[in-house]
């Protein structure tokens, strides 16, 4: 079990070596000197061409674009190991400060909108499937296929419109405050439950399909009882949901946090385009790749923990 | 009762596309407004017989809009799609058919790379980087997406090469291409095509959110996406300019999303393969 | 199954949101701390009117202000960082331009040309900084030092100047060129004049002398600002100010609409039909003083033919421009200088009207005529045009390309990043593209920057004869009423050429609640967000 972990987890770090390159390898194929959009949009009169030319020369050396490539990935790299994603173009700050100081409002929003997508999920989940093939089963069936049709910043609007603008039931502002936590975490949670929902559902109806679940109920056991058993393996069987829900809501909550102006990870990427700050959005794109590389990595090990059947049922179902 | 359900979904979903891929396809033949002709008299002019879904803030009339925007939304998703599950199902297959070769190997370590990309994330890197077009993001999709297709294929190909009648071709001397042209590919048709289904409907749901960010389409060619972030600025005193792009996204997802529900009812009844 | 076992992944969740939860709320809970401190010591009258704006029975004495972007560091070296400190109140400039254009004096008290080469600025004696140093002219040399040495932005306004201190209230300034107006430079807002001996990483050692001191600070989120008890002029009515990022637009709209905030900041025009509409916000929205241009490529053969760069401009209606790309809220340009107020005599001094007969003439003498389906033609080759835009100028682009395809002229546009833009410049390979240069400053500064040979504005490459004739002219000009005789000439000569085709001031919105009175509206809004008449009214 313990070797299978450590082998698990250099894998996760070659994946994480590799997708440095990646990024390292797109940012030199992009189109425009660095140095000089750094310095053009600081610009509002030209200057003379020898001062610029000068000034030109001293960014490149400031911003490590001398030199070959290879030494070039050394030092950022190198630099990485050491915590520092670079100063932004824009601000003039350290990206990592930067990040560090948006990542706890990503987390949070991310967190409570799993809850709450968690919460929805079980619930409906649990009732469509004990209620298999009735109306109530249907309805609940219809409406997560059209909610999963719903783009999300349709949703978001709407949900803006009618609680902030015309109910004044919320306050729009800057701030990661907990006032303002409910509305875009209760979007998010709303686009992510007719995932959950059925999961929960197709998995609750498997599991009392199965053999012990059915000699249960015919020893008499309470069905209440028999369902608490059964949920307890449907909510095992969500964790891989759960995961990539996470993930999801760390990476794609870029419109959500748009529209409601929180100020995570999403609207700090957004700038970052708007500005073409390489280093915020290098730094950015390298922050989700490991939050997504860690939650895999999580995953793995709470299955490999907590049963060691499942794991290998997972494994067979995905790699064979 | 299951297969019943599932053919009922498949034709609602498939009558709804035809609905609506109908006008949007034969829209250039339809007497229609030109879809970039402004009349600064009409600026965003509500519902009427000669304005079906009213007119924009340049007065071009939202309904031949949001058709033509339908064309380069669909086409565009599909031939993106469609290229990452080509390029998916042939490497997928290799990859299962050549199992544990330094192929397969190579391959599953590239996906797993890729796998560490969230699509939103890359395809604002991409944006950033080389420019916000409506090209930059389908070449993100078909870098990222043709992973899904090459990990189901793989799977599937790999299961049936167990099964005894590939191995009796094998010892009657059929080439192996031969054997997973004919043997081994067709298997995996199905579970692609469930998939690929699924995938459209996501894949419209991510370029209009990009394009409602202003990382997709850029004008005056008609998209939904930006269709929606354009009339974003007008959703309170004139909704309706949200109306046509909104309702047809719906539409369009919630199609293919049935369509793919009543797929998966018919050909894998069982949830096999998970897609 | 084992029960702890199970409990793991929601012990999971739960320690996430724990995590999220403390590292936001702490944060959360110093502000509270901080804002309570604040309205304690600033306004013990109202001291917690400042939690809920817009709720309180009161009339709120908290402004909140919601700006596309607020700074990033509290240091005014640091990009756009003197901008935002001067436009909400906390930092100050020698000189400032007032809502018509005149340079007043603002930690200066006057200012002296001496000689063609020399300038003698006296310093308002009562000028003190936060911390109660005074602002003497070994402190005013001191911190354009500082700015000279570590803001590349301040180099265009002062690389040509050299500061000394001749006695405490008095600055004496050489100029490198002749006839430099000084105050002018002086007034860019990155001069801003700061202690050069404070340290600016905290707000508690930051050291300037504007009206509002800095209280609380979250990079790019939220800065709090209360009054400058000490400060020499009128103190501001209103105790406390709260500068807060929301970059998108749309919920700076909303924001302002809910009353969550109370100015709304760099709105989108295609806001204003919906602000409009509403009677809880009043629109400002003055045009800047910049000029929205399209600057062609002559290095393309097409648009060598002066004829053809005329008829494009003829071709253009520009009060449908600005109806359909900035909901009508600002004026045609016809000539680059003239969205200066200074210059606004020769707004339509060359192309008066829209005018597409003359346009057609103009396009048939050079020889593109229009095929069987109107498309113009020249050799076998279609008249083509393509235009980049970026940014807010997606509208303007569309507009255009729509006007110039009733010509027969066959448009297309570019809508992308400025990058975009920068790449095809490098490369040469470009038609058109649009751009809108600051036109306040010096006339001369401004014409050399955009119609000389070497100016680093000339986009195009336009180099002519009599253009730079009147340019030398004008430098050599040593008196005020010939230096704008001078400009206006060369401004319209230049017109007539039609290197870049100007179209309209960009229009700044910025949305005020009825609740505030005494907002003023001017061309610099970046830096005029606050004055001290601002105050709460009931509506």
């Amino acid at each position: 079990m313990g070797r299978r972990l450590l082998l698990t987890f250099l894998q996760t770090l070659m994946t994480v070596f590799a997708a440095s390159i990646v990024l390292f390898a797109l940012i030199r194929l992009a189109p425009g000197d660095p140095a000089k959009l750094l310095i053009g949009r600081t610009m509002e009169i030209a200057l003379d061409e020898r001062t610029y030319a000068k000034m030109l020369g001293e960014m490149r050396t400031e911003m490590g674009l001398t030199g070959s490539w290879f030494s070039q990935y050394l030092s950022w790299a190198g630099s990485l190991l050491r915590m520092d994603l670079g100063t932004s173009f824009y601000t003039q700050r350290a990206v990592a400060a930067e990040i560090g100081e948006r990542l706890p409002a990503t987390f949070l929003l991310a967190g409570t909108a799993l809850l709450i997508q968690v919460g929805i999920g079980l619930l409906i989940g649990m009732l469509s499937a004990l209620h298999a093939g009735t109306l109530l089963d249907t309805l609940v069936r219809l409406g997560c296929v059209l909610l999963a049709s719903v783009p999300g910043f349709v949703i978001g609007l709407l949900l803006l419109l009618a609680l902030a603008v015309k109910l004044e039931l919320y306050a729009i502002g800057s701030e990661a405050g907990l006032s303002r936590l409910w509305l875009p975490a209760l979007t998010l949670g709303l686009l992510g439950a007719p995932q959950m929902i059925r999961v929960v559902r197709a998995n609750l109806l498997s599991e009392l399909g199965q053999v012990y679940v059915q000699s249960a109920l015919s020893r008499g056991l309470g069905t209440r009882r028999v369902v608490g058993h059964a949920m307890r393996n449907v909510l095992l069987s969500t964790i891989t949901l759960i995961g990539l829900s996470l993930t999801a809501s760390i990476s794609g909550a870029v419109v959500i946090e748009s529209i409601f102006a929180w100020p995570g990870l999403g609207e700090y990427a957004l700038n970052g385009i708007l500005h073409k700050d390489y280093p915020a959005l290098q730094g950015y794109a390298l922050v989700t790749v490991l939050s997504v590389v860690g939650i895999h990595l999580t995953v793995e090990a709470l299955y490999v923990w907590l049963d060691p059947r499942i794991t290998r049922r997972k494994k067979e179902a995905a790699h064979e | 009762m299951n297969s019943r359900r599932g053919s009922h979904t498949l034709v609602f979903g498939m009558v709804m596309l035809v609905l609506l891929a109908v006008p949007i396809f034969a829209a250039p033949w339809l007497s229609l407004d030109d879809p970039l002709a402004m009349n600064a008299g009409a600026r965003l002019a509500r519902p009427s017989l000669e304005h079906p879904l009213g007119t924009d803030r340049f007065g071009r009339d939202l309904l031949t809009r949001t058709l033509h925007g339908g064309r380069t939304t669909l086409l565009s998703c599909g031939l993106a799609l469609g290229s990452a599950l080509a390029v998916g199902m042939l490497l997928g297959a290799l990859a299962g058919m050549f199992h544990g070769s330094w192929f397969d190997i190579v391959l599953m370590r590239i996906i797993d790379v890729l796998l560490a990309f969230p699509f939103m994330v890359f395809a604002m890197v991409i944006a950033a980087l080389f420019g916000t077009s409506l090209f930059h993001l389908l070449l993100a999709v078909v870098i990222l997406w043709w992973v899904n297709f090459a990990r189901l294929t793989r799977s599937i190909v790999l299961n049936t090469r167990k099964s005894t009648s590939v191995d009796a071709a094998f010892v009657l001397g059929i080439s192996p291409l031969r054997i997973l042209l004919k043997e081994l590919l067709p298997q995996a048709f199905g579970p692609v095509l469930v998939l690929a289904t699924f995938e459209l409907g996501h894949l419209i749901l991510a370029i209009a959110a990009l394009s409602f960010l202003g990382l997709g389409s850029q004008p005056p060619s008609p998209e939904w996406g930006s269709m929606l972030a354009d009339g974003r600025a007008h959703f309170m005193t004139t909704p309706h300019v949200l109306l046509g792009p909104a309702l047809f996204i719906v539409l369009t997802v919630l199609a293919f999303n049935c369509i793919g529900e009543g797929l998966r009812d018919r050909i894998d009844p069982y949830e096999k393969h998970r897609i | 199954m084992n029960r702890k076992k199970l409990l793991l992944p929601l012990l999971f969740i739960f320690v996430m949101i724990l995590w999220g939860c403390s590292g936001g709320g702490q944060a959360a809970s110093e502000n509270a701390a901080g804002n309570r401190a604040e309205a304690a010591q600033a306004d013990n009258s109202a001291p917690n009117s400042g939690e809920a704006p817009g709720t309180d029975e009161k009339a709120p004495q908290e402004l909140v202000i919601a700006d596309q972007e607020i700074a990033a560091a509290l240091d005014p070296v640091q990009p756009l960082t003197s901008s935002y400190l001067i436009a909400i109140g906390a930092g100050e400039t020698l000189f400032k331009a007032d809502p018509e254009g005149k340079i007043r004096p603002v930690l200066a008290d006057s200012a002296e040309a001496i000689d063609a080469n020399t300038w003698e600025i006296s310093l308002n004696p009562e000028a003190k900084f936060w911390s109660g140093k005074k602002v003497d002219a070994e402190a005013v040399v001191a911190s354009l030092e500082r700015s000279r040495e570590l803001d590349k932005q301040v180099v265009p306004y002062i690389q040509d100047l050299t500061f000394s201190a001749v006695n405490a209230s008095t600055l004496q300034v050489e100029t490198a060129r002749e006839n430099m107006d000084v105050p002018l430079n002086l007034s860019s807002y990155q001069t801003l004049i700061h202690n050069a001996e404070a340290a600016y990483d905290s707000v508690d050692t930051m050291d300037l002398s504007g009206m509002y001191k800095v209280t609380a600070f979250e990079p790019q989120k939220r800065m709090e600002l209360a009054v400058n008890e000490n400060y020499r002029g009128t103190k501001p009515a209103i105790a406390r100010v709260v500068h807060e990022q929301i970059s998108d637009e749309q919920t700076r709209v909303l924001s302002v609409l809910s009353g969550a905030s109370h100015i709304a900041h760099k709105l989108p025009v295609s806001a204003i039909e919906q602000l409009q509409a509403e009677d809880t916000v009043t629109l400002a929205t003055t045009p800047a003083s910049n000029t929205q241009t399209v600057y062609l490529n002559l290095d393309q053969p097409k648009f060598q033919d002066v004829r053809v760069r005329q008829a494009l401009s003829w071709g253009i209606d520009r009060q449908e421009l600005i109806l359909q790309a900035a909901e009508g809220q600002s004026f045609p340009v016809t000539t680059w200088l003239s969205s200066n107020p200074a210059f606004a005599e020769a707004r339509s001094a060359v192309y008066a009207q829209y005018d597409p007969e003359q346009a057609g003439r103009l396009l048939d003498e050079a020889g593109w005529v229009p095929d069987g389906s109107g498309i113009r033609m020249k050799n076998g080759e279609p008249l083509t045009l393509s235009l980049m835009t970026w940014g807010g100028d997606r509208a303007l682009g569309e507009t255009l390309q729509y006007q110039w395809a009733q010509l027969g002229i066959q448009a297309e546009i570019q809508h992308g990043d400025y990058s975009l833009i920068e790449t095809a410049r490098e490369t040469g390979k470009w038609d058109a593209f649009i751009e809108a240069w600051s036109t306040f400053g010096e006339p001369h500064t401004l014409l050399t920057g955009q119609y000389s040979p070497e100016g680093g504005g000339n986009y195009g490459g336009f180099d002519d004869a009599r253009a730079n004739e009147l340019l030398a002219q004008l430098e050599g000009a040593s008196d005020e009423a010939s230096r704008h005789a001078l400009a206006l000439e060369a401004n319209t000569y230049i017109a007539e050429q039609a290197p870049v085709i100007s179209l309209y001031p960009r229009p700044q919105v910025t949305a005020v609640s009825s609740t505030l009175e005494g907002f003023v509206d001017h061309f610099r809004p970046f830096e005029n967000l606050v004055n001290e008449h601002l105050k709460f009214v009931s509506p």
